[in-house]
């Protein structure tokens, strides 16, 4: 095969593309789209992959001509899931070429990868076993779309050649028969997430072209390679300047034939927004009423866009070199909106309705209920003095704001028993004991997987009541500041919700009768959820 | 911000400390409250008549039916000795409601204070412990004077036991100090000291008061109040100079009278002197108050009125 200069070939595969839109329509669509934020062992739990299988899996059905009953959403299912469903929709692609049908299908995957595996949850797939699994799969095409760290190792494997974006070799041939694999990222590379795009950089803006961003060529659909080139140049400029270094999604293909494959059809759902040609050029972004980038445009003059955008109310943004357009429309199904520039108004930049403001390094909290037992480690303290006694509380916890992976924690906790007094010369007088603890706790914890040891500082508050019931005795109180170690390990079984358990040692002085030094221990559980 | 970081650092250290002492609480339990030395008198109840009347028997004339005046004095002596008490142990009352002013290993100091009821007088209250035993000392001094000018106008001890004031105890009233150093007392004025020893540690519990009069103007008089399983009470006291019967002398009685929760009772008057000396007068009385039997063991021909089984059982009093 001659290598031709990388401008020829681009030119010749988008008219090769342009030929075999025609037959878009009669192509039968089978989506697998899965995401999973967590990844075993030696992982973080990613925030946004279930997330971003959801934005692609209704970007399918709703642009993408893939049937709802020809689509399979998972989110945080195993490989074993994974597979069975994949099995299933083979099984139903080749019942479609039995009848003569045209067939595709397209694998999207959003989670952790490691080690040359996909990490679903603790289970793996080799990208070597779904690599084998897609290439004998009997749809014409094969699909696989992988956001996942070092994902870029799979274009590199034995039968598929990679790729840099735009350097593509075409057979040449219609009717493509074959399979196409974009990763991500490079085999060495994490993919990033952001919270500003509440997804991942390389997801956010394959979507975001897939949405209409992507369509160069203005017909109103964007093919695999228009998206893929989109998604690519997007994402390594978005990343450049990440503490991560720049991230670069792959591609690589092996297709028997030739010709692009439609993806989305802009005018499939009848509504969606277009921006005239007469709009000023530049960068417009369409924001949820969650704050949420959701799909964004490089309008060039003279050139009339649409952008697909799903039934809702956006607020869009132009960014200036000293200010900020914004406006407000509303898309309505079925009848596209037209975005007039007379609509938007100007605005200081502090006024940017696009979330992520705050931080863009990942703050977030959770609250929780806690209980635990205290008590301590002298005998005659715990036995006279200050009492074991069981701990029911609250905690609120910061993660991720002063550093990564450090916890900033305010908890309290109450405590109460009853007991009766046993002193040399006074036994008998029954009384009810009550602690009252308000702390502030800085850990740094060390996440692998589900799971997330911790080690760190509090500050704790106590109060320690006891009242007689024999009015003669007074009743009495103790308040002191006490320092101590905390340590533990937390578990994220589900996404929101969160398990700890936790030992604390505190040092206390008491200087009430004489100054003595005091230790004491708690143990507990904290439940808490994530917001 | 600097006095902001001040504020909060003063905040913080006001936050906390405080009086949570086991100690503490042994030296209280260490001193006497009213219901562990008061007598414990028998209820009234309705349609009891002569309870409580001021009559002294000038002669037992008694028809069965008829209110028990002995009854009525043993009332009445209680309610003088629990007076007694009372004015004694007030004296106790503001170290109860207040946290020592000092806390060493086996001493407690409350004070010193100016004392606003004897003007020109600084008062302390100190307790000191040795094991079980603690001594305690209400001491005066005046205005100005050094730590040689403290006195004691009430001292006391109590060997604890365990338990809630369970132990053995007394406290002393020195009246002829406070006279010498001019501390105004004049509630009880015609005394040189009162004396109160009590054991609470074991039932029937026993409680002491010694009066002792200034100048010799009465016998030293002694008030013993016991008490035993269900509330079963004793008061023993002297009697001088009564005209028990007729005849030339006037005799000296000792009454010793017992009672129960629901007011029956019975009185056992002794006579140490006098006409009959060695005679012995027993007289029971049911829930109202009613005489239901008597006893006299100088009268030859009725000896006993009513039926002795009408008399409680006061055997857990004996011994």
């Amino acid at each position: 095969m001659s290598r031709l200069p990388c401008l020829t070939r681009a030119l010749a595969l988008v008219l090769a593309l342009a030929a075999s839109a025609a037959d878009a329509d009669t192509l039968r669509r089978f989506a697998l789209v899965a995401g999973n934020d967590q990844g075993g062992a030696d992982t973080r739990p990613l925030r946004f992959a279930r997330d971003d299988a959801r934005k692609m899996h209704a970007l399918l059905l709703r642009l993408g001509g893939v049937a709802p009953v020809d689509a399979k959403l998972l989110l945080n299912e195993d490989a074993r899931d994974f597979l069975a469903a994949l099995a299933e929709l083979e099984q139903r692609a080749r019942a479609a070429r039995a009848r003569g049908e045209r067939t595709a299908l397209f694998v999207y995957y959003s989670g952790h990868a490691k080690d040359g595996a996909l990490r679903l949850g603790d289970t793996r797939l080799g990208f070597d076993d779904l690599k084998r699994r897609l290439a004998e799969a009997s749809s014409d095409i094969r699909i696989a779309v992988l956001d996942s760290c070092r994902s870029g190792a799979m274009t590199r494997t034995k039968g598929a050649r990679r790729a840099p974006a735009f350097d593509i070799e075409s057979g040449a041939s219609r009717d493509a028969r074959g399979l196409v694999i974009l990763t991500s990222s490079a085999a060495d590379e994490d993919s990033q997430e952001s919270d500003a795009l509440a997804g991942s950089y390389f997801s956010h803006h394959l979507a975001s072209g897939l949405l209409g961003d992507a369509d160069r060529s203005g017909d109103g659909r964007v093919t695999l390679f228009e998206a893929y080139s989109h998604a690519y140049a997007r994402t390594v400029a978005d990343t450049a300047a990440s503490s991560a270094g720049p991230q670069h999604p792959t591609f690589s293909y092996d297709l028997a034939g030739n010709g692009d494959l439609v993806l989305t059809d802009l005018r499939a759902s009848g509504g969606g927004l277009i921006v005239p040609g007469a709009a000023p050029v530049g960068t417009y972004y369409f924001v949820d009423p969650g704050g949420l980038v959701v799909a964004e445009l490089d309008k060039a003059a003279d050139v009339e866009r649409r952008v697909a955008l799903a039934p809702g109310t956006y607020r869009v943004k132009r960014r200036l070199p000293d200010r900020l357009r914004i406006g407000e429309v509303e898309v309505r199904r079925g009848h596209p909106a037209v975005l007039h520039e007379a609509r938007l108004q100007d605005a200081p930049f502090s006024d940017d309705p696009v979330k992520g403001g705050l931080r863009a390094d990942g703050a977030w909290w959770t609250l929780g209920l806690a209980g635990g037992v205290q008590s301590y480690f002298d005998a005659p303290t715990r036995d006279s003095l200050f009492l074991s006694v069981g701990m029911v509380g609250a905690e609120a916890q910061l993660h991720d704001y002063f550093r990564r992976d450090w916890v900033w924690g305010l908890d309290v906790a109450l405590g109460s028993r009853r007991a009766v007094l046993m002193l040399p010369t006074l036994t008998g007088p029954g009384y009810r004991y009550a602690m009252t603890s308000v702390g502030t706790s800085l850990t740094s914890e060390w996440p692998m997987g589900r799971v997330a040891p911790f080690l760190g500082a509090r500050m704790a508050w106590l109060l320690m009541r006891r009242d007689f019931e024999d009015e003669a005795l007074p009743d009495q109180r103790f308040a002191m500041f006490s320092p101590g170690l905390v340590a533990g390990i937390r578990w994220n079984p589900l996404s929101r919700l969160h398990l700890t358990a936790r030992a604390r040692t505190h040092y206390l002085l008491y200087n009430v009768d004489a100054q003595r030094s005091l230790g004491f221990w708690e143990l507990g559980a904290l439940v808490t959820y994530q917001p | 911000m600097r006095n902001v970081m001040v504020a909060g650092l003063c905040l913080a250290l006001a936050a906390c400390g405080g009086d949570f002492s086991n100690d503490d609480l042994e030296f209280l339990n260490a001193l006497p409250r009213r219901e562990d030395l008061a007598a414990k008198l028998p209820a009234k109840s309705a349609g009891r008549s002569g309870g409580g009347q001021v009559t002294r028997p000038s002669a037992l004339v008694v028809r069965l039916g008829e209110p028990s005046k002995l009854m009525g004095d043993t009332e009445e002596t209680g309610r003088a000795f629990n007076a007694s008490v009372d004015a004694l142990l007030s004296l106790l009352e503001d170290i109860r409601s207040q946290p020592p002013t000092t806390r060493e290993p086996d001493r407690r100091v409350w004070g010193p204070y100016r004392d606003p009821r004897h003007a020109g007088h600084d008062v302390r209250f100190v307790m000191t412990r040795a094991a079980l035993n603690f001594d305690y000392r209400l001491e005066y001094r005046k205005t100005g004077a050094d730590e040689a000018g403290w006195w004691a106008f009430l001292s006391g001890t109590f060997e604890a036991d365990a338990g809630i004031r369970k132990g053995v105890g007394s406290l002393h009233l020195d009246v002829e100090r406070a006279q010498q150093e001019g501390l105004p007392a004049n509630d009880v004025a015609a005394l040189r000291r009162l004396d109160i020893h009590y054991q609470t540690k074991a039932l029937p519990t026993r409680v002491e008061l010694a009066f002792t009069p200034r100048d010799g103007a009465f016998p030293v008089a002694r008030y013993t109040y016991r008490e035993a399983q269900d509330s079963l009470g004793e008061m023993q006291f002297l009697m001088p100079g009564q005209d028990l019967v007729p005849g030339g002398l006037l005799e000296d009685l000792s009454l010793t009278t017992r009672w129960s929760p629901d007011g029956r009772g019975m009185a056992v008057l002794d006579v140490l002197s006098g006409d009959i000396r060695g005679a012995k007068y027993t007289e029971c009385w049911d829930g109202q108050g009613r005489v239901t039997f008597t006893a006299r063991s100088w009268d030859f021909f009725n000896p006993t009125e009513g039926e002795r089984a009408t008399c409680p059982d006061f055997s857990a009093l004996d011994g």
